[in-house]
């Protein structure tokens, strides 16, 4: 990986690294991509992904029933909230 | 372990801490949910609840389960008297939990229960459900089971199954019985090569020693290769870093998760949030699941892995057309004092088929044994029958 992608990919992921923790990180992808080389080399010509595994119990969307269950109310869902200011999620100013 | 009740804990179940109850801090090992308290239970946690087993308190986990044994959780690793890693999970079995539920993503569980003298089952993908887990590779991590022996991981694995509607990957069944007999008489047991041939010398004795109390116990067992094992380390990978980059990107500081202290603007809000909560092993899996979900890569790594994967579903049918479970290590040594990145990808090779492939695993004893989907009972039988070995 050149240093641009990581650069690109850092900006897209909202993460900074130090020098020396983006050099750690480079040599660790580095050893991902030379192990990709064995899945490269696997012949799947042909081949479907399989992206869900319960297609192999021949199951497919597996839903339940269209009925109404509990909701949490705005309260309890702001108790997370690092900020919140009367019902509202607070961030910094988006706009000038 | 943080605390949920204040009886005597002996007996009890505790939850590792990718695993909700409401109003217990769930952390996940991470900095970025130090302060999250979960409005309600997982599934797994009101199943047991309602089947009389009390939950006593949440474990310590590596952070969000990627690592090799524990040893990234913010809140610091777990290390024996020897000054290795071990799993709390493992430990606190042994002192006498009857069980500690955990999700089993990249091995971790299965290495601690194998190398800690206890055991874990991982049942099949879908049996169990993932409803209040906090997720990573959704495709493919499963709740398991430590217990101290095989019979009480069979009683809670037991309770915990079955299907659950708020799941939508949880298989239709309702209720799946599993049992425990000390009978292996007439399976066939295989030991890929390219798994023992990666181990070192004490690791590849102790599979011999359990091979050989399976055959004094009636089961044939034969070495057999198979050479795509090989790809479904990277094909792993690739599927768990994509999907855990996705699950990732919910934790930006704003509804929940750490918030930096000081920033003049959103986008330094996001960064310095993300950058002073995320340790380095999940900053490199956002990093590297972002990179083979781009456009110029995705065609040569996660579509082709998603490829390998049915690839290996074919022959796995083969395989087990022919053998009733795979014996396998579950590392290449019998203890790490500290574990690198490159470890834990290295380390990943014996792990990633059961994996990737969502096929049910019993660890115990320094090794894992390996079956078809729903084959839980053949894996609890044959770690019964190996479990008088020292």
């Amino acid at each position: 990986m050149t240093k641009e992608t990581m650069s690109s990919l850092k900006q897209l992921n909202r993460l900074a690294l130090t020098e020396t923790e983006e050099a750690e990180v480079l040599d660790f992808l580095a050893t991902l991509e030379k192990g990709e080389e064995k899945m490269a080399q696997t012949d799947t010509e042909g081949l479907k992904i399989l992206v869900h595994l319960s297609e192999v119990s021949n199951l497919f969307n597996v839903l339940r029933e269209d009925k109404a269950q509990k909701v949490y109310t705005r309260e309890e869902l702001q108790e997370h909230a690092p900020e919140a200011y009367d019902g509202y999620w607070q961030v910094p100013r988006l706009v000038d | 372990m943080k605390y949920i009740t204040e009886k005597d804990i002996k007996g009890t179940v505790a939850l590792e801490d990718t695993i909700l109850y409401k109003g217990i801090p769930c952390t996940a090992g991470s900095k970025m949910l130090e302060k999250f308290i979960p409005l309600h239970n997982a599934e797994v946690a009101d199943r047991l609840e309602k089947a009389g087993i009390s939950i006593s308190g949440k474990v310590n986990v590596g952070e969000f389960g990627f690592d090799l044994l524990g040893e990234t959780s913010y809140f610091g690793a777990e290390k024996d008297e020897n000054g290795n890693l071990v799993s709390a999970s493992s430990c606190l079995v042994k002192e006498g939990l009857k069980g500690v539920l955990a999700v089993e993503l990249n091995g971790a569980s299965i290495r601690g229960a194998a190398l800690g003298g206890t055991v874990f089952v991982k049942p099949t993908y879908g049996t169990v459900s993932r409803y209040g887990v906090i997720p990573c590779a959704c495709s493919s991590e499963q709740v398991g089971v430590h217990a101290c022996n095989v019979e009480n991981a069979s009683e809670i694995l037991s309770v915990i199954a079955g299907h659950d509607a708020k799941d939508g990957t949880s298989l239709p069944c309702e209720k799946y019985e599993y049992f425990v007999k000390d009978d292996v008489s007439g399976k066939k047991v295989c030991i890929p090569k390219e798994y023992f041939e990666k181990a070192d010398d004490s690791t590849k004795a102790n599979v011999e020693k359990i091979a050989d109390a399976l055959k004094s116990k009636g089961a044939q067992v034969e070495f057999v290769s198979f050479a795509e094992f090989e790809a479904s380390q990277s094909a792993w990978f690739v599927m768990m870093c994509a999907e855990s980059c996705n699950n990732l990107s919910r934790y930006e500081g704003v509804k929940f998760g750490h918030r930096t202290e000081s920033y003049n603007d959103i986008e330094e809000l996001y960064t310095k949030s993300r950058t002073e909560a995320f340790g380095l092993l999940a900053k490199s899996v956002i990093l590297y699941g972002s990179d083979v979900l781009s456009k110029n890569r995705y065609f040569t790594t996660y579509d082709k892995a998603l490829k390998v994967r049915r690839l290996l579903r074919t022959k796995l049918d083969a395989l087990f057309a022919e053998y009733d479970l795979i014996l396998a290590p579950v590392s290449s040594k019998t203890g790490y004092k500290e574990a690198s990145m490159k470890t834990v990808y290295e380390e990943s090779y014996f792990t990633s088929l059961a994996s990737m492939m969502g096929l049910p695993v019993v660890a115990t004893k320094g090794v894992q044994l390996i079956g078809n989907s729903f084959e839980e009972n053949k894996l609890l039988c044959a770690a019964k029958a190996i479990g008088e070995v020292e």
